[in-house]
């Protein structure tokens, strides 16, 4: 008898785009909040946007079921950081924490792709870019899912960032101010859109400043 | 009390089968979930797929008279799109010691921030630097007992202990070379090239900074995969420096400055017959 | 006659000498090339005094959006219209190739086309070439013995519906037709429809979108109502607009003129002004 085995795939992937833009003192991050499987829509409302602590925020795209028992994990152990240590984790500590948490699934790793958007502890801005098993990195700018090939190349155009690798050290985060770069992701998102077909419906923002947390959202095509 | 934590400690075997709990999850030390399946290999093969190899590297290493040259570019590429100019491939593993990242960028990045962790305990444990001989190996027997699991990690380790300078190739299957002289990744037989061509174990400081960074300018040239910031570390006795860090492209020119010609005939209008 | 023979040189024509090969490296690992699929909504339906038949606009290539507005309502006689689902190369050629059979048929005969004839040549057409040429269409036209309405699947089967609905967003736009269809149902009521039914998919289904292209076809009249309706603008543009610098430094205009190679002189006098 020949082999059998089932035709399936512990994995799908609910598309979708993430954008996280870092300045001098905020942070923008954001999703579009469209859900989809194959050629369906499963929903046009999910937010791919969690706050996992005070200054600092996640976007996730991928497959959602992965990326929910990934925020629950981060969630619970934040919980028990503040249990441990009386006070919130800060921004690069949570990147850290989310580099380890997705390696530990290396075998069997989250189809998850997620930016880290957020406040470094002097209330600079900071994005931190994954990939699905734990590689990451600190940059001044980052977009992750199924509209990043279109969305990248058009954000190395206009604010191609210094690399923080060069020496004499230059400022990475990006110069705009928080005005313009919630203007260029409502850009980003509007072209990305056009010619993505998992990204669309609405697209949510989340601004992090000195002055806290503020949620934006802003339609896009449903088609 | 307070417990401390000793998950440093752990040597992070797999725990095959049921892990399924929770309470494993959060509050025992970290182990790697495997997926339950009859065909581990084939889920492997298929889980590989979506995980980024950051393959297309170009990286180098010497030893000469006054420590180790350490360099490498900053690309990552999946296919044909590049998904990072700007990926730090030297890892700084302790203030004497740096390795460097070809293959998967998460594996490496991990392993060498487990190692870095590993090398600081046995600072505590014995009140001296590790060698660099012995933190190399620590990674190699790491990278053995998951051989055949997927990994894919081509690092040097290079440093500065009690011995002098070291330099240490490290792979993901098992290999683990002491040398002088080590390139790695998908442009390394350019960097080679050049590297062979103009290394003495005399050279100076000045001078081995140069040829590693047009060794890696030169890898960058030739290999589409490679590319980005030519970074230079150098390790001495008292620890590394980071020496360089240069856009290939603006290296490019100058090192290949374009003079700009006179204008020999301006473009005019076609006249109207 | 078959018609191979009459329709193609002795060795012309498609081969497929190539299928078993090509079933083999796809086997092996092979990824086979992308074609423009139309992953569409099309539809039809028969109204009080003929058929109207309705498209999206929308051609994709995987997730990518190839073409916004693109034209799925094919022409196939003055009184026959035909929309195409599937392979975008397909269903241009299968329809185009078949239009100017009809046409021929026209001068021979001098008369106009009928429904059946065009169904019947693109089904045996389809059959011949077993599923290999995916066109799945939609068949609309009014002639001498009525309106009458057919779906062609990509095997060469067909139906004779009152309505129907082809490619990925048919059941978005099937649920429409399925609640809202009747019989003897007006003009406007029957364009309403059709544009309902292909918002529905457009809407529902991720391979359509885009715009609203309408067809009716009456007696002796037809109307093409090319972007009958534009559901979907673009939701922000930016005030300041956006600038791309060119980032060139000039360092070269050298232009070497084009030779004349051959010097007319007529009757060796220099010309006049």
């Amino acid at each position: 008898m020949t082999k059998q085995q089932a035709n399936w795939s512990p994995y799908d992937n609910n598309g979708g785009t993430c954008v996280a833009i870092a300045g001098a003192d905020y942070c923008v991050i954001a999703a579009d909040t469209r859900m989809s499987t194959g050629y369906s829509i499963l929903t046009r409302d999910y937010s791919k946007i969690i706050q996992l602590a005070d200054k600092s925020v996640m976007a996730s795209s991928g497959f959602q079921a992965d990326v929910r028992a990934l925020q629950k994990v981060l969630a619970a152990r934040h919980l028990i950081y503040q249990h441990q240590h009386n006070k919130q984790m800060s921004c690069p500590a949570m990147a850290q924490l989310l580099s380890n948490t997705l390696y530990f699934k290396r075998f069997f790793p989250y189809y998850a792709f997620n930016v880290l958007g957020g406040l470094d502890s002097e209330g600079k801005g900071c994005v931190f870019t994954y990939d699905a098993v734990g590689s990451y990195e600190r940059v001044g700018y980052s977009a992750q899912g199924s509209g990043a090939t279109l969305i990248t190349p058009f954000l190395d155009n206009q604010l191609k960032s210094p690399s923080p690798l060069l020496l004499p050290a230059k400022d990475a985060v990006t110069p705009l101010s928080e005005i313009e770069a919630i203007d260029l992701v409502k850009t980003c998102f509007a072209s990305a859109t056009e010619r993505d077909i998992y990204t669309g419906d609405k697209v949510e923002m989340l601004v992090l400043n000195a002055s806290g947390i503020r949620r934006e959202f802003m339609e896009l095509r449903k088609d | 009390m307070m417990k401390i934590d000793f998950s440093g400690l752990d040597p992070y075997m797999p725990v095959k089968g049921n892990a399924e709990d929770l309470d494993d999850e959060i509050l025992a030390a970290p182990s790697f979930k495997l997926p339950v399946t009859v065909d581990f290999d084939g889920f492997q093969k298929a889980a590989v797929q979506m995980v980024k190899p950051a393959k297309g590297t170009t990286t180098l290493a010497f030893i000469f008279k006054d420590g180790v040259m350490v360099a490498a570019d900053s690309r990552a590429s999946m296919g044909g799109y590049i998904s990072s100019q700007s990926v730090k491939k030297i890892i700084e593993i302790n203030p004497y010691m740096l390795g460097t990242m070809a293959g998967g960028a998460a594996d490496c990045q991990f392993w060498h921030r487990n190692l870095g962790i590993k090398c600081r305990l046995h600072e505590l444990a014995n009140k001296r630097r590790i060698s660099v001989a012995g933190a190399s190996k620590l990674l190699a027997n790491i990278l053995y007992s998951y051989r055949g699991m997927g990994l894919s990690v081509g690092t040097m380790i290079a440093g500065w202990d009690e011995n002098g300078p070291g330099l240490y190739y490290v792979d993901s299957e098992g290999g683990r070379l002491k040398g002088t002289r080590f390139s790695v990744g998908s442009g390394s037989p350019y960097a080679y090239g050049v590297l062979d061509s103009g290394y003495r174990f005399d050279l100076s400081v000045e001078e081995a900074a140069e040829l590693a960074r047009r060794a890696i300018y030169h890898a960058t040239f030739r290999d589409g995969a490679s590319g980005g910031v030519a970074s230079v570390y150098h390790v001495g006795p008292s620890g590394w420096k980071k020496l360089s860090g240069d856009d290939v492209g603006e290296l490019h020119y100058s090192y290949y400055p374009v003079e700009p010609t006179a204008v020999e005939q301006e473009m005019a209008d076609v006249p109207i017959a | 006659m078959s018609r191979f023979e009459e329709s193609a040189p002795a060795r012309g024509g498609f081969s497929f000498d190539l299928c078993k090969r090509n079933e083999m490296l796809v086997q092996k690992g092979l990824k086979p090339s992308s074609y423009l699929k139309t992953g569409t909504t099309i539809v039809g339906l028969v109204f009080q005094d003929g058929v109207i038949l309705g498209a999206d606009t929308r051609a994709t290539e995987g997730p990518i959006v190839a073409d916004k507005n693109c034209e799925k309502i094919h022409y196939m006689a003055p009184n026959i219209y035909c929309c195409g689902a599937g392979t975008a190369a397909d269903t241009e050629a299968v329809t185009d190739m078949v239009s100017s059979q009809l046409k021929l048929h026209r001068f021979h005969t001098g008369r106009e086309s009928r429904v059946v004839t065009a169904l019947t040549l693109l089904k045996s057409h389809l059959f011949s070439y077993q599923g290999h040429v995916s066109a799945a269409l939609v068949l609309g036209g009014v002639d001498v013995t009525g309106p009458h309405l057919h779906t062609i699947y990509p095997h060469g089967s067909t139906d004779t519906l009152p309505f129907a609905t082809m490619g990925s967003g048919s059941l978005a736009a099937m649920a429409i037709f399925e609640s809202k269809y009747r019989e003897g149902l007006t003009r406007d009521e029957g364009v309403k429809l059709v544009a309902e039914a292909i918002c529905s998919g457009i809407f529902n289904d991720l391979g359509s979108g885009s715009n609203v292209d309408v067809c009716v076809i009456t007696k002796g009249k037809r109307e093409y109502l090319r972007n009958y309706m534009l559901p979907n603008p673009r939701t922000y543009v930016s005030e300041k607009g956006y600038s791309f610098s060119k980032k060139t430094e000039v360092l070269l205009t050298k232009i070497t003129p084009l030779r004349e190679l051959v010097e007319v002189i007529e009757g060796g006098d220099a010309m006049e002004e």
